[in-house]
């Protein structure tokens, strides 16, 4: 339990269906906050809401775990040039893991969370699918769950949409229904941005700005560690007045490769072999799948290949996707259902 | 939940019926304003008083250093900060010395004091891996640009004693002196404060650790101690804390004290059976090692830390057993978070994490500690085996 609307509504929904609820809010982020899911004020509406709900409530303190599998891999990856997406790392390691471990110590038989998205079973088989509104579906960010997970998971508020939520929250007499969503990363402060929060933790390295075609310099930047795959904001227009993209963030080399959208787009996704997640099966070779690489991006139809390496073959170019971003694999068939997800290697 | 087993009175112990009784006359109907003049304020003002004359006599002072508080949190506020504002005004460099295990009221005034004010540093004092003061690392600590050593008397995660007469030795060593103040909030219920603190400038109690009100306490000054006011007001409390005394919390404070005072050697004597029963069954669990297992501590706390258990999980199974218990360290959003404590004592933290304080009072039983040992057995067992 967040302390925001989804997850109340969640706990509010199982007790009346019956269920022997407890609720749990999880003490992520150390630091000072004033967006996301962890601040001491969520804590307390999260222990309000379980108070009105008439259910226990606990808070476990996750801060150690979050700060090695979450924030120093963010931190780290920055360094090596990459754009992770940290609400991913946390639910893959913290929520839908140490969480889960914990639950099945403690004895409990399933774990809900307030994500919208649903678990549908079929022939004893669990599937991740996508959240009945487009506009909150969170299937994304939960694509490296696996059927062991998804066997013990439940999802109450994934078949409706945020109004249907709120609604049930001020049926519930919820004191948070009109909370509004929270979007940030929890441990960046959204009056301070990312660049104050790596600045207090590692040197910003200056870089040249560089024409990939021509190889003419059009620019620099203070920070390349803060360029992102694929940005096209704050990356000056070259003289022909037309916009460019970043296609490549080297470091080492202190060089950021610009290029027109038309020299930019790419045609494969390279994967990291070893971030590679299957719901059930892995995939074979030459498996087509819908790829989705940001979490309210259009899926892009594409083809799985791997022989030494693993890599996806778009149907169509697309502009460039930043290495440490995950893509999440949709099925082809029935587009809604999860299949798997995997990071973004650098070419 | 059928039964409930108290084991965390050093959170906060409960209410007793005597503390109940002397505060009701306070809870309703006129209850005049002490500093007034009038019948009912003279009224007032007497019940003050003597609840002043109590609280002196429980920490072995004289009623004219008793500063009323709102607990001990502030009295430790006020202790540290009022003496250091005082010294910064009078010297270029002021120095606040304590001690790496106190509690957050004296380190976050001591922190706060340094932030603020360029001539204001912390200095901190080591403890050994029993979590005792070393004093060699106090007289290295200590010169004439110290304005004020604070040392608690007991600690509240462990329970661990501290050398109070060495610290007010060392400090008065010292050319001109050093103002020394204890946090006693923790050793209140046990020790025996007219002679453990009687070499100490100022003591901090708290009423509800002692089966008072929540909200009420007291800073002890013995004599000549030079402190600016941190709330100076309408001048209450001899100009040290401005606005109206609170008279049932002075009230409560002071029936606390009496009755603590009354059974402080049967309390000990019963509850230091329990301590030792609870170390000697706790030793045998799987994974668990007593804390500061030669020194001397209160009777009421038994601090343990188990090998690959985390406290979150034991805490919650001892919850769904009725068992109130803590991990002895926490922030305000209710999570349990790393202790300074064990670190400032060489504790890894991957045992720190495992930390568990059973903390014991004078309501508890014999029953109750029994009780105790069967659910912790049984929880340990379940969460180091998985049946």
């Amino acid at each position: 339990m967040s302390g925001g609307v989804d997850s109340s509504v969640a706990a509010g929904l199982l007790i009346e269906q019956g269920h022997d609820v407890v609720g749990a809010t999880l003490k992520l982020w150390g630091g000072t906050s004033d967006s996301g899911c962890c601040s001491v004020a969520d804590v307390d509406d999260a222990r309000r809401v379980a108070q009105m709900l008439g259910i226990d409530h606990h808070v476990f303190n996750y801060t150690e775990e979050f700060e090695r599998h979450v924030v120093e891999p963010f931190v780290r990856a920055h360094i090596a040039g990459q754009s992770p997406n940290p609400c991913i790392e946390c639910n893959r390691h913290i929520k839908f893991d140490l969480l889960f471990e914990r639950a099945e110590r403690l004895g409990f038989d399933a774990v809900a969370t307030g994500h919208h998205a649903k678990v549908l079973s079929r022939d004893g088989a669990h599937f991740l699918v996508r959240g009945a509104d487009d506009q909150k579906d969170q299937s994304y960010v939960l694509g490296y769950l696996r059927e062991d997970q998804l066997a013990v998971l439940m999802l109450p508020i994934g078949a409706m949409n945020k109004r249907e939520v709120r609604v049930h929250a001020e049926r519930l007499g919820l004191r948070t229904w009109d909370k509004p969503d929270s979007q940030d990363v929890c441990f960046i402060e959204a009056s301070k941005g990312r660049e104050v929060f790596l600045g207090q933790r590692i040197v910003f390295t200056k870089a040249t700005i560089v024409d990939r075609v021509t190889g003419e310099v059009v620019g620099e930047t203070d920070a390349a560690e803060l360029m992102t795959v694929g940005q096209r904001r704050g990356v000056l227009p070259a003289r022909d007045g037309e916009k460019r993209y970043v296609a490549k963030v080297d470091i080492k080399e202190r060089r950021i490769e610009v290029g027109r959208l038309d020299d930019v787009l790419i045609n494969v996704i390279h994967l990291d072999p070893s971030s590679l997640n299957f719901a059930h099966e892995q995939l074979k070779d030459g498996s087509v799948v819908l790829a989705q690489w940001s979490a309210h991006g259009r899926v892009q139809p594409a083809t799985l290949r791997h022989e030494d390496a693993w890599w996806l073959e778009l149907h169509a170019p697309a502009r460039p996707v930043a290495p440490g971003q995950s893509v999440v694999f949709y099925r082809v068939d029935e587009p809604a259902i999860v299949e798997g997800a995997a990071i973004v290697a650098a070419p | 939940m059928s039964a409930r087993y108290y084991f965390d009175h050093a959170a906060s112990a409960p209410r007793r019926d005597e503390v109940a009784a002397a505060m009701e006359p306070w809870m309703h109907g006129v209850v005049g304003n002490p500093s007034g003049s009038h019948r009912a304020a003279r009224e007032a003002r007497r019940a003050v008083e003597e609840a002043r004359d109590e609280v002196a006599q429980f920490v072995g002072a004289k009623p004219g250093g008793v500063i009323f508080t709102a607990g001990g949190t502030e009295s430790c506020h006020l202790a540290v900060a009022g003496v250091t504002h005082h010294h910064r005004r009078n010297h270029d460099k002021s120095a606040i010395v304590i001690s790496r295990i106190e509690h957050s009221a004296v380190t976050d005034a001591a922190e706060l004091m340094a932030r603020d004010f360029a001539n204001v540093s912390v200095r901190y004092v080591d403890v050994d891996a029993e979590g005792v003061l070393d004093l060699e690392s106090l007289r290295q600590n200590l010169d004439t640009d110290v304005a004020i050593v604070s040392v608690m008397s007991a600690n509240n995660e462990t329970g661990v004693c501290q050398p109070l007469d060495g610290v007010s030795a060392l400090a008065h060593a010292v050319p001109d002196g050093v103002v020394t103040h204890t946090d006693a909030v923790a050793a209140a219920p046990w020790l025996y404060l007219p002679l453990l603190t009687s070499t100490i400038d100022m003591v901090s109690i708290c009423a509800h650790k002692i089966g008072g009100p929540v909200n009420s306490g007291a800073l002890i000054l013995r004599s000549g101690i030079a402190l600016d006011a941190m709330v100076p007001g309408g001048g209450q409390e001899r100009g040290y804390r401005g606005g109206t005394v609170d008279v049932a919390a002075c009230v409560g404070l002071a029936a606390a004290v009496r009755i603590t005072a009354e059974e402080l050697a049967e309390v000990n004597d019963r509850v230091i059976d329990y301590q030792h029963r609870l170390c000697a069954s706790l030793s045998f669990l799987p994974g668990c090692e007593i804390t500061a297992p030669a020194a001397s501590k209160v009777p009421g706390t038994v601090h343990v830390t188990f090998e690959g258990i985390a406290s979150d999980e034991l805490l919650f199974l001892l919850d769904q057993e009725g068992v109130c218990a803590s991990a002895a360290s926490s922030c305000s959003s209710g999570a349990g978070v790393s202790s300074h404590v064990l670190a400032a004592m060489g504790i890894a933290p991957e045992r720190a994490k495992g930390s568990l304080r059973l903390s014991m009072g004078p309501e508890t039983t014999a029953e109750e500690v029994d009780a105790l040992i069967g659910i912790l057995s049984s929880v340990v067992y379940r969460l180091t085996t998985g049946a």
